[in-house]
């Protein structure tokens, strides 16, 4: 008997969290792909790992220098 | 018909549903959409410093965030050590010896201040970097999970997101070391979550082959994004917050679209037959890095679907990756003990 009413809450709990899920507003792929496409062009060039670096001094990186004489 | 049978019949009906406008919404591919997007060319980076000093398995790694720790990333291996390194110098910045050394995730706080683990132990555990005896101790230990943790990450001093083999994720306060909210629905192990850049979403990504996106303050899941045939490990948001990443034992990686509500790219190659562990973007969010259980790490141009590089050096499984918060560098862990740093 309290295998079925937990079975039951289970159901209804699942059963539910569908009815949130079928309801939610979705916008089209081409619209989504969009955005997507905008923020990547807005930010490419701040992407060094994309774009590189312009000389290997601007990279924090870089293989350290033998010792130098100062 | 009784009550049961006519919640499963509704059940079915609104899958249905969902998948139905799932296909509405979706008038084109993303190849498709992108074709006019320039090509990027063959990425290749190198190694630029190797970090050694973990004496077995890499499990986990996570960079630091705040510009005071920017540089700092923290790692995990089962030798039973967490450790926080400067990636400049190489140095060890702490080391920090475990209670429990089966330890699988690892989070920096954003402050800086603390770092927090946990494992098959089932605890999170919270440990202050900058206490007043200049020594690093443990500041909070979160029991309550029945299951292992398998990944940990702070929203800020005082709250951290948990997910855990027992098929749950939860919120807890760590002043108090209890659980605020407990995030309930998969119906497998959850392996990976990743905190929205606004914070006030996560998605988790499970055994059950499904990723879930949660609202962190009602404690509810929003969506659930079918399509991977097995085991999800990782997951990561792309940088914009409406869309994220996963990798999965499948084999493949998949872009899903949270306000389009599905799958919009899968990331594969017949010749890739193992499976990922984890996912992290580049800034811009065009590369999508994967670290693969045949010991490299493949770099994925996110919008053409298409490989664009692949890092290779380890000598065993990459077990986690991450890409810093300027985007300069890329961190990749692995089972042979070493961590590498790359750009």
């Amino acid at each position: 008997m309290d295998m079925m009413i937990s079975n039951l809450q289970q159901q209804r709990q699942v059963t539910e969290q569908l009815r949130r899920e079928a309801a939610i507003k979705r916008i089209s792929v081409s619209q989504a792909v969009l955005e997507i496409m905008k923020y990547i062009t807005e930010h490419e060039q701040e992407d060094c790992l994309l774009v590189g670096f312009s000389s290997q001094k601007a990279n924090p990186f870089r293989e350290k220098n033998s010792c130098t004489l100062l | 018909m009784n009550e049961l049978d006519s919640l499963r019949q509704e059940a079915e009906t609104l899958k249905n549903a969902i998948r139905d406008a799932r296909k509405a919404a979706c008038d084109t591919s993303l190849v498709q959409a992108t074709s006019n997007m320039e090509p990027i060319g063959r990425i290749q980076m190198r190694t630029r410093r190797t970090l050694r000093g973990h004496l077995a398995k890499i499990y986990a790694m996570h960079w630091g965030s705040d510009s005071s720790v920017c540089r700092n990333l923290v790692s995990a291996s089962q030798d039973g050590k967490l450790i926080v390194w400067d990636s400049y110098t190489t140095n060890k910045v702490h080391a920090i010896p475990l209670r429990s050394s089966w330890v699988m995730t690892c989070a920096y706080a954003p402050s800086g201040s603390f770092v927090a683990c946990g494992g098959l132990d089932n605890i999170c555990s919270i440990y202050s970097l900058k206490t007043r005896e200049g020594n690093v101790r443990v500041s909070r230990e979160l029991p309550g999970h029945t299951g292992y943790l398998s990944c940990c990450r702070f929203l800020d001093d005082n709250q951290i997101v948990t997910s855990s083999g027992d098929m749950s994720c939860a919120l807890w306060d760590i002043e108090t070391g209890q659980q605020c909210t407990s995030f309930m629905g998969h119906t497998g192990d959850v392996m990976s979550l990743s905190l929205a850049p606004d914070m006030r979403t996560f998605v988790s990504g499970a055994c059950d082959a499904s990723a879930k996106l949660w609202d962190i303050r009602e404690g509810s899941c929003k969506q659930t994004f079918p399509g991977h045939e097995s085991d999800i490990n990782a997951v990561t948001f792309f940088p914009n917050g409406y869309a994220f990443a996963t990798g999965s034992d499948d084999a493949t990686c998949r872009l899903f679209d949270i306000r389009a509500d599905q799958e919009l790219a899968m990331y594969s190659h017949d010749n890739i037959i193992c499976g990922i562990t984890s996912v992290a973007f580049s800034k811009s969010g065009r590369l999508l890095l994967a670290g693969y259980d045949d010991f490299n790490c493949n770099v994925w141009d996110s919008m053409k679907t298409e490989r664009a590089g692949i890092l290779a050096g380890h000598d065993n499984r990459v077990s986690c990756l991450g890409v810093t918060e300027d985007g300069m560098a890329v961190a990749t862990g692995s089972w042979d003990s070493f961590l590498r740093i790359w750009n």
